[in-house]
């Protein structure tokens, strides 16, 4: 399948349906994100292993493909694209930090160990040009055990996961949806700034809230979290409810705004809290 | 539970209609409990949900919102993003531990005084069968 | 579109984690985590995820510097050069100085020492190590032989046991205390001897709180546990190592009541940690600045090293006793020589056979005695019979114990050479200030506490006229004369320093493209060593040496009642030069601050974050005071960063009598309202 993709991105480079292909490079032993210019360059393009961050530069809130895009408007950008990074497009072609119109998905599948690493529950792009789609990991099996836990001892469960927290932000960093220019996690009013660990839960709980309608389990918060500390369980829950609640899935229709943004005539609550 | 317990109510109330509401319950003289400290927003939307935690952590024991009606609203769709958002807080909060009853979302229009006192009343008892937030400890 | 990215090792702390700079048409827009480093892993902490905002700071020094009046004005290389050519010749050997960097490459290390000997003739070349570690590399060679971390930053996952003593971990080297914390949640029994509640006693399993300045009790007194319970590793001791009789003499008095009554630590805690060290299949020692930068440092040292070899806990993976270093390349910086006693691989300038090696292949006569060290240079500056200083990368004036001493000192010099990437508060002292390249302008090489020597990649051209410094160091020598500074790469360099160090035999750009090396690693086909001492110490056999406790040089009296230590944190590094230049870390701490207990705060009166003045028998700040619990009562802690509320201008320049570290932990303060 590596062949196929590669293949295809030199065609899309020698026909000049696009100026560049941002996909992985192998360098000095490791796939990093890398800008394709040449066909030639192509047979270093790699797939694995899979790589974070495949849109962000940090610590700047910008996206690349934005950065890429500004400064060749007009040209179509190839962006060699597993399920996430497809869903991270979409998603911030709707914050219009991306103009899909611009953009040329070359989709590939992940096989069953990649989806089992990430326990993704939709290991592939909408429409991948070859290799099998596997069947995803249901996202319960992230947060059953969690679930599983009286509520006094899943308080325990957190504050010793959160108190291992060094405030590096290698969560919000490498999270593709992250992308506010003035970050909230970064704002002292609603937490003691300044120490370690960072309040309990305060430092962790905006990201958790925004994330249950952007996160588009890609993984890569936890991939970058020094401390192990199981972000997805939280994560994942939350975009279980969306799912129950609204039918909403981040990622897979540019058209869908976010529930959370829209009236309850457009997107009516399924279940209504207890008190109302 | 610790019978001398006596909750603390952080209240988010919307200008337009709970906090009149609450007021109306005042002057009345409904019978209500003390706990509350309520604080007035122009819209029941305004709340953010760090708001809702920010009180939890800092002595609050239960966190009420309320708001107009659906169709109520001053700003016509404020209260839209109220339910949604709590819709989402609850079950971050059961997520992290803490019990998600302990926030709690009423539509109390500016003529129901009688029901805003009966709610924060049930909310209280609500509340001491819960016991102190465990946040507070944390 | 020219894109690319830049793999590069973080400018921080010692434990070397590397990341990509993603250079989009001659900026620097991003960075990337390196996913296959053995010890980052893919994570960085909030100042290697920042670390590239400084390097394009408006504040950086762009053009050479001349003093003038009472500032400076911009110059030209080539008239800043012959200056200090002309100038540095003025001086006899015994009255020049030269600093090092434990910022720069090991290339830049090994070219300043060998300016500092073949140039100048003289071996007063030292650098910061002396400030840090220099407990570590004297105390580690009398007892193994070798002066480095044993073993390796990953294999402190593996260990059963790990015993951390005078290492803030989390916050200095988090991705250090990631291993830690692994292994914690493996199973490890985690020991924390700390004077502070740091970040890792939430996760200890003992925490021993003793009061600044007597590790060497403590660790006595776990070391008399052992012995009386017999848990010692006797085969280890019988093969391995040599003058235990001696050693179990002095031992015999750290009883556990005696130690308690010494150390505030309670006997419970003491025996408890002692016999879990013992018992576990595999004990790691980590140890960093809270025993090393004592006037007792190498005591403190040595006892740490009776330890392991007591329980036979060296040479196996996940054990061992584990120095963290502070800079990015402090470490590299001894490996090359830049110290007043040795030359590149820690090779005797004393001893005639390996001088007649370096005076051939530097074709000039050399200096056989030891020189200055850092803080003796600053007093015989004073004295004036120091009269020239060239300083690459270090600032003394923020770094070095008390501050007022230093400024009379540099002060006092006749000729004040500063080579920096910014305007510190020792460049403003200078006479000639030079623009220096950061780690993102250059090539070279920096090597991490674990030994690991990794490459720098240069991802900009250096800002303005700005100059690596390996260049500069080249350019000054052949002004002055000198034939044997011709390179034309730092790679260049790395093939001479190959040639004459052993232990950095093996190592080249080429090899390191493929990946790290880990010395020992004396030839071009050896994999390189993650653990030292496996089947016999450097030296031959351990040696156990005997350690009485004393107590640190100033102890708290009537005028002075609180104990003073410093330390850092983890949002800012060192002397602050790069990291008060990042607007994440200056959101996080913006300024110093003296953290203190809340029963002393109520009986001074003064509330959280009121200012207060903290005085020394040195000097005196005004400081921001936090009340926190993580301070013991009778104890204050103050991190160094903060130039406008230096802690080292209140430290105390007590030196330990062999390693010349001064004791920055312990000295003895007041604290006072307003």
């Amino acid at each position: 399948m590596e062949a196929q993709v590669r293949l295809r991105c030199k065609e899309l480079l020698s026909e000049k349906k696009v100026a560049a292909i941002w996909g992985l490079r192998e360098k000095d032993e490791c796939a990093v994100p890398f800008l394709f210019q040449n066909p030639e360059e192509i047979d270093a393009l790699t797939l694995s292993p899979k790589f974070p961050l495949s849109f962000t530069c940090r610590p700047s809130p910008e996206t690349i493909l934005s950065i890429l895009q500004k400064k060749m408007p007009g040209k179509r950008i190839g962006v060699v694209a597993r399920g996430c990074d497809e869903r991270a497009l979409i998603e911030l072609a709707k914050s219009e930090r991306v103009d899909l119109d611009f953009v040329e998905v070359i989709g590939f599948p992940c096989d069953q160990a990649q989806a089992e690493e990430c326990a993704c529950s939709r290991p592939f792009p909408q429409n991948p040009i070859g290799g099998n789609k596997v069947a995803g990991i249901p996202e319960e099996k992230a947060f059953q055990k969690l679930l599983a836990l009286e509520l006094k001892d899943r308080l325990k469960f957190w504050e010793a996961q959160l108190s291992k927290c060094i405030k590096c932000y290698g969560c919000r960093n490498a999270c593709p949806m992250c992308f506010c220019k003035e970050c909230r996690m970064e704002q002292s009013a609603y937490t003691e700034i300044g120490w370690l660990p960072p309040e309990f839960p305060l430092f962790q709980f905006v990201r958790f809230y925004h994330m249950s309608d952007h996160c588009i389990e890609c993984g890569e918060c936890e991939k970058a979290c020094p401390m192990d500390i199981p972000l997805r369980k939280i994560t994942k829950y939350l975009r279980s409810r969306m799912e129950e609640l609204f039918d909403y899935h981040p990622g897979l229709d540019v058209k869908r705004k976010s529930p959370i943004l829209t009236t309850v005539d457009e997107d009516p609550v399924k279940e209504l809290p207890h008190e109302l | 539970m610790n019978d001398n317990f006596e909750p603390r109510i952080v209240g988010f109330m919307c200008n337009w209609c709970t906090y009149v509401a609450a007021d109306m319950a005042g002057v009345a003289r409904l019978k209500q409990p003390p706990n509350m400290t309520a604080i007035r927003m122009m819209c029941s939307g305004a709340v953010s949900p760090l708001y809702v935690i920010s009180a939890l952590k800092k002595g609050a024991d239960g966190v009420f919102i309320g708001g107009c009606h659906i169709g109520d609203c001053h700003y016509q769709r404020g209260n839209h993003s109220t339910l949604k958002r709590i819709m989402i807080v609850k079950p971050l909060l059961e997520a992290l531990g803490i019990d998600s009853r302990r926030v709690r979302l009423e539509w109390i229009s500016a003529s129901e005084g009688v029901k805003y006192a009966k709610v924060i009343s049930e909310f209280v008892d609500q509340l001491k069968e819960l016991g102190p937030c465990p946040l507070r400890e944390a | 579109m020219n894109y690319d990215n830049v793999h590069t090792t973080c400018p921080y702390c010692g434990a070397g984690c590397r990341f990509f700079l993603q250079v989009l048409d001659g900026d620097i827009i991003g960075l990337l985590p390196d996913r296959s480093h053995p010890v980052s892993q893919g994570k960085l902490c909030i100042k290697g995820w920042n670390a590239h905002e400084f390097v394009t700071s408006k504040d950086r020094l762009t053009k050479p510097l001349i003093r003038k009046g009472g500032g400076f004005r911009e110059t030209s290389w080539d008239e800043a050069l012959e200056v200090i050519a002309r100038r540095l010749k003025e001086y006899p050997p015994d009255a020049v100085g030269v600093l090092a960097s434990a910022k720069c490459t090991n290339e830049e290390n090994y070219l300043m020492q060998k300016f500092a000997r073949v140039v100048l003739g003289t071996n007063n070349v030292d650098h910061c190590a002396r400030l840090c570690h220099a407990s570590t590399v004297v105390g580690l060679v009398k007892s193994f032989g070798s002066g480095a971390m044993t073993n390796s930053i990953p294999e402190l996952e593996q260990a059963k046991c790990i015993f951390i003593i005078g290492s803030n971990t989390a916050e200095q080297h988090p991705l250090v205390a990631r291993f830690i914390v692994r292994a914690k949640e493996k199973g490890a029994v985690l020991i924390v001897a700390d004077p502070r509640r740091i970040t890792l006693t939430r996760n200890a399993d003992f925490h021993l709180p003793q009061r600044p300045g007597t590790d060497v009790a403590l660790l006595n007194g776990m070391m008399n546990v052992i012995l009386s319970e017999g848990l010692e590793d006797k085969s280890f001791i019988a093969e391995r190592t040599e003058n235990f009789e001696a050693f179990k003499d002095v031992i015999r008095k750290f009883t556990p009541d005696y130690v308690a009554g010494v150390t505030g630590v309670s006997k419970d805690s003491l025996i408890g940690a002692a016999r879990a060290y013992a018992r576990s299949s595999g004990s790691a020692i980590v140890y960093s600045m809270g025993i090393t930068q004592h006037t007792t440092g190498v005591d403190n040292v040595v006892s740490c090293a009776n330890l392991a070899m007591l329980t036979g806990n060296i040479g196996k993976p996940g054990t061992g006793v584990n120095p963290l270093r502070g800079q990015v390349n402090v470490q590299g910086a001894c490996d090359l020589g830049a110290l007043p006693n040795v030359y590149s691989g820690y090779q005797s300038v004393a001893d005639e056979k390996i001088r007649k090696k370096f005076e051939e292949a530097w074709k000039t006569p050399l200096p056989p005695k030891a020189g200055l060290t850092v803080v003796e240079m600053t007093n015989e500056a004073e004295k004036g019979n120091l009269k020239a200083l060239y300083i690459m990368g270090e600032n003394p004036m923020v770094s070095d114990p008390d501050i007022g001493h230093v400024r009379k000192g540099l002060e006092t010099l006749d000729f004040f050479v500063v080579q920096d990437i910014f305007m510190t508060e020792t460049a403003e002292l200078a006479d000639i200030v030079l623009p220096a390249a950061s780690y993102a302008e250059k090539d070279g090489t920096f090597t991490s506490t674990d030994r690991r020597v990794q490459l720098v990649n240069k991802a900009l051209d250096p800002v303005g006229e700005s100059k690596p410094d390996w260049l500069i160091i080249c350019e000054l020598a052949k002004r002055m004369g000198s034939r044997v500074f011709e390179f034309s790469s730092p790679s260049d360099v790395m093939d001479e320093m190959a040639r004459l160090t052993p232990i950095y035999g093996g190592v080249s750009f080429e090899r390191l493209r493929l990946g790290d090396l880990q010395w020992p690693c004396p030839a071009k086909d050896h994999p390189g060593t993650p653990i030292l001492h496996k089947e016999k110490f450097t030296r031959g056999k351990g040696q156990f040496v005997p350690v009485e406790f004393k107590e640190p040089a100033e102890l708290p009296d009537a005028a002075y009642p609180f104990i003073l230590t410093t330390g850092r944190t983890i949002f800012h590094f060192h002397t602050g030069t790069m990291s008060r230049r990042v607007s994440t870390l200056n959101r996080e701490v913006p300024t110093g601050y003296v953290e203190i207990n809340a029963d002393d705060a109520r009986t001074i009166g003064v509330g959280d974050e009121e200012m207060v003045s903290v005085a020394t028998r040195r000097g005196s700040i005004k400081i921001k005071a936090k009340i926190t619990p993580r301070v013991h009562k009778g104890v204050v802690f103050i991190p160094f960063h903060f130039a406008e509320c230096a802690a080292n201008v209140l430290t105390n320049p007590a030196l330990d009598p062999v390693a010349k570290i001064p004791e920055f932990k312990a000295c003895a303060c007041r604290v006072e309202k307003g």
